[in-house]
């Protein structure tokens, strides 16, 4: 029966092994060989086993990578959509400019902002279409000044659009250069609709200025009539003591010792009537002037800062040049900044109907001869004809509609305070220059 | 037996005003006493025989227009002619239609004096109301 058996073991093991090679010589040595079979198989199973788990893990991770993408996807649309969102809300648009191409992309709210139909290619040609056409040659000049930067300086600039419907938009810009890949000046900029802060403002420039107006013209109206007041009192006696004085003098005869009583009286009350106009000079003179040092750049700074809004409104450009060297004068720094202030309010009243040029104001300090320090203004306005330069500088002499014609005769007489002069000179173009100098040295 | 001159009262804070006034209303021919205060004139015995009053309108305590409308209270009907260095129309306008016979603008004339106390004493009242104000 063992004899049988064997056999067919064999067969079945022949057939099971590949390629199976030399038969077994004994039972042992077939059970050697069926063990070390097993033992292959079992470490090709566990291999096949490990590699399987790996390619799960590598599935799992790319599962993963992909459901993070997708993520990434997702907050990157989500980001821009609120980035779109906040510029439509800000009303606030980006662009960037490349200056060696001229090419220009726009966000959507830009668009928007210009009215112009989303994606279109934008062109300088069409925005120039959009700008108020005074405002055209700043944007020119902008541009100028941006590709002739060097360094990393950005710029800013406030400029207007006229919309087909005739209505103005107020645009506040800002741009940072960068280079772009291949080391290109290119320009990212953002640009806000200021329309109805600005609006905002101007209203309340202008209830301002009235509220100080009624305020100016209220006070002047309770100081006169106290003043009035103060000085009638007197006068109201030499005129009642005249009277006296005359019938008593006409009497028949005489009463010459009434008379020289009332004459006494007289002189009494005009020096009441001198006292309460010396009270006066005391109010308003310049007794209490204060002297300190000042910077005069930084006094035009502030003036500047102080009307900016002002000049904007009336559309004046402001090109200041101070000198660097300039060194402290000694004066009252409110009375100077009263003096630029009004120098600055000529200036742009001046250009007010100018419609042909710009309206360029120019601020230059400067050092001039004799240790002076020299601040002037130019304007581009309506100049000056010969009667108004000889009056110019009359108390009460204006030529402007609304005018006091207070300014210049108290911006003098503040200049004169200050040992300099106040003077005013025609351009070579349009225009006039005003400037004062005054000395370094300590005020007298 | 010669009549007695009217009497003029003059009440005014100002001190200059009392020394003067009173001096050439004598110069008219009346009889004058002055009183630095409405509160003083009030306690005064000349009140009931005051034929004309020259009273300032802005006086510390008691006001020209109060003692006029303390005046008018107690029924003492003594003619007023306010005297004021304000110049002031609406308040002027305002005195007259209160009833009181003249507003004069410090410093006033002695012909415009004259006027306004000769028709306080004869019992005119507000004429110049017809007259522009400030015509002196």
């Amino acid at each position: 029966m063992t004899e049988r058996v064997i056999p067919r073991k064999e067969v079945l093991i022949e057939s099971s092994v590949p390629g199976g090679g030399v038969p077994p010589a004994s039972m042992d040595e077939l059970r050697r060989q069926i063990r070390e079979r097993e033992t292959r198989v079992r470490v090709r199973t566990r291999e096949l086993e490990r590699k399987t788990r790996e390619l799960l893990a590598a599935n799992r991770d790319l599962e993963r990578a992909i459901a993070e993408r997708k993520r990434a996807g997702d907050r990157l649309r989500r980001s821009e959509a609120l980035l779109a969102e906040a510029q439509r809300l800000s009303s606030t648009g980006t662009f960037s400019w490349n200056v060696a191409t001229d090419e220009i992309t726009w966000s959507e709210q830009l668009y928007r902002i210009y009215e112009l139909e989303v994606g279109m290619p934008v062109t300088v040609e069409r925005i120039r279409s959009r700008v108020h056409p005074e405002d055209v040659s700043l944007i020119e000049k902008m541009r100028r000044a941006a590709r002739e930067q060097r360094g990393d300086a950005g710029f800013e600039w406030q400029y207007r659009l006229l919309m087909p419907d005739r209505s103005i938009k107020y645009l506040h810009a800002v741009a940072h250069p960068t280079r772009d890949r291949d080391g290109r000046l290119e320009y990212i900029a953002v640009v806000q609709d200021v329309t109805e802060r600005r609006l905002a403002e101007e209203a309340l420039d202008k209830s301002r200025s009235e509220l100080a107006r009624v305020a100016r013209a209220s006070s002047l109206g309770v100081l006169t009539a106290s003043i009035a007041h103060e000085v009638n009192q007197p006068l109201s006696g030499i005129v009642t003591n005249a009277s006296t004085c005359l019938r008593m003098l006409a009497a028949d005869p005489p009463d010459v010792d009434g008379a020289r009583e009332t004459a006494l009286r007289m002189i009494r009350d005009g020096r009441r009537a001198a006292d309460v106009i010396a009270r006066l000079r005391a109010l308003f003179g310049k007794e209490d002037a204060v002297t300190e040092s000042v910077d005069l750049n930084s006094a035009v700074r502030e003036v500047i800062a102080l009307v900016a809004s002002e000049l904007w409104r009336n559309r004046v450009v402001v090109r200041t040049e101070l000198a660097d060297d300039l060194g402290p004068v000694t004066g009252d720094r409110i009375q100077l900044q009263q003096v630029i202030l009004n120098l600055i309010r000529n200036a742009s009243d001046a250009m007010c109907g100018v419609e042909d040029r710009p309206r360029q104001l120019a601020l230059r300090t400067d050092r001039v001869a004799g240790d002076r320090v020299r601040l002037s203004v130019q304007d581009a306005g309506v100049g000056l004809d010969p009667e108004s330069s000889r009056r110019l500088f009359e108390a009460f002499y204006t030529t402007k509609r609304g005018g006091m014609g207070i300014g210049l005769s108290v911006s003098r007489s503040i200049i004169e305070g200050h040992r300099g002069d106040l003077c005013a000179t025609p351009n070579d173009g349009p225009g006039a220059t005003f400037s004062f100098s005054i000395p370094c040295g300590s005020r007298a | 037996m010669i009549p007695a001159p009217p009497l003029v009262a003059v009440v005014d804070d100002d001190e200059s005003v009392r020394e003067s006034l009173p001096d050439l209303l004598r110069q008219f021919g009346y009889a004058v006493r002055a009183f630095s205060s409405a509160e003083e004139f009030l306690a005064s015995d000349d009140l009931a025989r005051t034929d004309c009053l020259l009273l300032d309108v802005a006086m510390p305590g008691m006001t020209g227009p109060d003692l006029q409308r303390e005046l008018t209270r107690r029924r003492q009907q003594i003619p007023v002619v306010f005297i004021t260095a304000h110049r002031d129309r609406i308040i002027r306008r305002r005195l007259l239609e209160l009833g009181a016979v003249d507003c004069l603008f410090k410093p006033f004339s002695e012909g415009a004096l004259r006027v306004a106390v000769e028709a306080a004493i004869r019992g005119e009242v507000a004429a110049s109301l017809l007259l522009p104000a400030g015509t002196y």
